[in-house]
């Protein structure tokens, strides 16, 4: 491999055919002269431009058609030949430099480019140059190398991250991973699970208990998730009657009203409330809107009366404490009206526990975010909520619905594969990495490969094969067309 | 081959200088560019002969070579030759590449390529210089090349890149007339086209005067001397405007074979062959699989640097230093 042009942070590099780069690959070049490396990742591989090139595939070209033919090269010339015509320049992006052992993000000096020795370098030796935090591992797969990667769980730790691919492409697999992991160092999780795909993450691929089983509590509302008027606080049930149930300004100071009155005079129930809407002195149609908030409260079946049955978030909170777990919010088969009302009061209820101080700080995955968390959340979520110990992982497809400003903020990434170029467009507004390393190597990417940008990764986006976990699936679509009935289908029509 | 080998061998140096300009440096076309300018000061007349394309469709073989400079070597000079015969036969065009062979030519081994010169008869008088050297190889593969067409082909249209100008020191009279005779006694009509000749008639150039002819048709042109001083034309010589367009070539067809055989086997021509600006589409394709690209330049030079152990070692443009943007040609 030779050096050939540096422009900006981008360096190209001619290479052989026999060169065992491909993109992703990180490659390390060495000054001898002045003892400095240069740290390049390979963004994209193209063929050298050699002049002559053309000439020589229009006149192959023509011999495919109607002249055929061979060649007495008896001293095997040709081979080099073909060596130059597959001669390859390798684009890359400076990640770094080593000076004396030591990494600095700094790509202003030039290496000789006669002397320079350029060599591919393992994703796991360049990070021996990394002064990370190496405790708590998490591993999430294998390198290109088939070098095993770990993550630490301090890279999720106090940081935002959002994972995000197209369809298939395995983003809710990593999710588990990410969350199984975290939960292996007593960490609490909470996932909104908008498809009960993190149901099946107490069992193993058998169906079976595993090691997660007891730490693992899916909750599913109307079910085993339904609360009493009671145990919320009035800012609480003020989130959902204005956020998620639309309620008026007046309406909502009148509402206020009642709740007080209700709340001074101790517990009350669902009953109650209606009771105390329906005598209340005010205007008719303050009166219809509370009318219809309380309906909607209550044919949501998330509300109890029976406080035996009511879900007490603190104890359950109380049971990770010491061997971490994960709250599963299963919202599958619930309404987006009702969605929002379990969002609301989910999300009310930790900031309340994480004020008091009563959980130290939640690790939360969202998948789909934008079907059920509204507009001023995400950067509530990302700026105000991230001190109080509430720690965001965003799992979308459609990265456009995530707002700018949040990649701009995203400690890490974990892209999967992309092919429109618009989502690649919006992923590649992260500060955290330049466009053409997104759009590059993303769009080929290939299922269950990701590209990981950002802290976790000390800033050297890694392409790696996510590893397989022995969990029982639960995400899959349902087919109407089986492989079997497929074939016979097919046997029918060649018989036919 | 074996002289390829032999020359490359005998490398004793450390190092290979690229040619300046590999790329710009088009490849030595051999034969047609030797042939010697001869006046023609009275023609006795120019006739016009018209064309019909023959039914009976005939085999058709072309032949040609190039050869280009490849570097410099402390001793001498690297450079590659190599051939193509392309065959038409039943509306299908098959072709065999010889090559590319590197030669490395020094004071002392051009001896050594004089007597293999010698052996198959073109003995010349003079020593050439060792630039020289680089078109004598090439002109001894495209003389063998031929020589072995005119042997293994029957009832064929032979088709040189050239003209049959014999005399000089690449086409000694008695071999370039016995390729011709070889190739009569198989039934084979050797046709010789030139894309440049020297040959002028009135001050204008021989194929200038095809300009306003009704194509297919060819120019004879009597009156040509047989030869001048120890050059001979073996054969006569034509213009050629086979078809619509801007050009006509100068066309030479063995003296020895009768006229209408000649003229018949052009009409054969244009009955088996494609034909595109009045020249055959098999010679065309020669050409191009003879010719080196600046890849195959770059290629080679490879290869010798590989096999050889040479170290490449680009010196300073003399030219581009001493005038910069004010240098003449191609180099700047």
């Amino acid at each position: 491999m030779r050096l050939y042009k540096k422009e900006g942070n981008s360096l190209q590099i001619l290479s052989s055919p026999k060169d065992d780069v491909e993109k992703g690959d990180y490659l390390l070049v060495e000054d001898m002269l002045v003892n400095r490396k240069l740290i390049a990742q390979v963004i994209d591989v193209q063929f050298a431009s050699v002049p002559g090139l053309l000439e020589e595939l229009l006149r192959d070209s023509t011999t495919e058609e109607q002249v055929y033919g061979e060649n007495f090269d008896p001293l095997g010339v040709s081979s080099h030949i073909n060596h130059i015509q597959d001669a390859r320049m390798l684009i890359c992006k400076i990640r770094g430099t080593i000076v004396n052992d030591k990494l600095h993000v700094n790509s202003s000096w030039l290496p000789c480019r006669s002397k320079s020795g350029i060599t591919k370098i393992s994703f796991n030796s360049l990070l021996e140059h990394v002064n990370g935090n190496d405790g708590l591992p998490i591993n999430v797969g294998e390198t290109k190398d088939g070098a095993p990667l770990n993550i630490t769980a301090h890279d999720l730790d106090g940081r935002l991250n959002i994972i995000t691919g197209k369809k298939g492409t395995g983003k809710s697999h990593l999710s588990k991973l990410l969350v199984l992991g975290l939960v292996d160092y007593g960490a609490t999780v909470v996932v909104f699970d908008l498809n009960g795909e993190y149901a099946g993450l107490g069992f193993s691929a058998e169906g079976v208990d595993n090691q997660y089983s007891d730490r693992v509590h899916v909750l599913t509302p109307g079910a085993n998730f339904r609360v009493s008027l009671f145990q919320m606080g009035l800012s609480v049930i003020l989130k959902i009657m204005i956020h998620a149930l639309g309620l008026p300004g007046t309406s909502t100071r009148e509402f206020k009203h009642i709740w007080k009155s209700l709340s001074q005079q101790g517990r009350f129930t669902l009953q109650d409330l209606g009771e105390a809407i329906r005598r209340c002195n005010c205007n008719m149609h303050v009166r219809d809107a509370l009318f219809s908030r309380y309906h909607s409260l209550v044919n949501s079946g998330f509300f109890t009366d029976d406080e035996e049955s009511a879900t007490d978030f603190e104890k359950l909170f109380e049971k990770t404490k010491k061997d971490g777990g994960a709250l599963v919010i299963n919202l599958k088969n619930v309404s987006s009206v009702d969605r929002q009302i379990v969002l609301e009061y989910t999300l009310g209820s930790l900031v309340n526990l994480l004020n008091l101080w009563k959980i130290k700080s939640v690790f939360l995955f969202a998948e789909e975010a934008h079907l059920y968390l509204r507009e001023t959340y995400w950067e509530d979520i990302v700026t105000r909520m991230r001190h109080f110990g509430l720690f965001t992982n965003f799992v979308t497809n459609q990265p456009d619905t995530i707002k700018e400003n949040i990649y701009r903020q995203a400690d890490s990434i974990f892209l999967f594969n992309f092919t429109n170029e618009r989502d690649l467009e919006t992923v590649s507004k992260a500060a955290r990495v330049d466009s053409e390393t997104v759009k590059s190597i993303a769009q080929e990417l290939p299922p269950h490969h990701c590209l990981l940008i950002g802290k976790a990764v000390n800033d050297f986006p890694v392409m790696v094969k996510v590893r397989a976990l022995d969990i029982k699936t639960m995400g899959q679509t349902r087919l109407f067309f089986t492989n079997n009935q497929g074939r016979s289908l097919q046997s029918n029509y060649a018989y036919s | 081959m074996e002289l390829s080998l032999n020359s490359m061998k005998n490398i004793e140096s450390n190092y290979l200088q690229p040619t300046e300009t590999p790329l710009n440096q088009p490849a030595t076309e051999h034969i047609e560019n030797s042939t010697t300018i001869l006046g023609i000061q009275h023609p006795s007349a120019i006739k016009t002969i018209p064309l019909e394309q023959s039914p009976d469709e005939k085999t058709v073989v072309a032949v040609d070579v190039s050869s280009i400079g490849i570097g410099e070597t402390e001793t001498g000079m690297l450079c590659a030759i190599r051939g193509a015969i392309v065959w038409k036969e039943k509306n299908k065009y098959r072709y065999q590449r010889i090559g590319p062979f590197p030669f490395h030519i020094t004071e002392e081994n051009k001896k050594e390529i004089y007597k293999l010169f010698r052996r198959h008869s073109f003995e010349t008088s003079e020593a050439p210089s060792i630039t020289n050297i680089q078109a004598r190889i090439g002109n001894l593969l495209e003389r063998w090349l031929q020589l072995g067409i005119s042997c293994s082909a029957y009832d064929t249209i032979i088709l040189w890149d050239g003209s049959m100008t014999a005399g000089m020191a690449d086409s000694p009279v008695d071999e370039v007339s016995r390729l011709l005779e070889i190739a009569r006694n198989r039934l084979s009509t050797v046709l010789a086209f030139s894309k440049n000749t020297t040959l002028r008639f009135s001050g204008h150039k021989l194929t200038d005067l095809a300009e306003k002819a009704e194509p297919p048709c060819l120019l004879q042109i009597d009156g040509f001397p047989l030869g001048s001083g120890p050059v001979l034309l073996l054969g006569d010589v034509y213009v050629a405007k086979l078809t619509p367009g801007v050009c006509s070539f100068r066309l030479d067809i063995d003296r020895k074979v009768p006229r209408e055989q000649g003229i018949e086997a052009v009409q054969s021509l244009l009955g088996s062959d494609l034909l595109v600006q009045s020249y055959p589409e098999t010679l065309r394709l020669a050409h191009i699989f003879s010719t080196f690209t600046a890849t195959e330049v770059i290629g080679i030079q490879r290869f010798i640097a590989h096999q050889y152990g040479l170290r490449i070692v680009t010196r300073p443009n003399v030219r581009r230093l001493l005038f910069g943007p004010f240098g003449k040609g191609a180099e700047g």
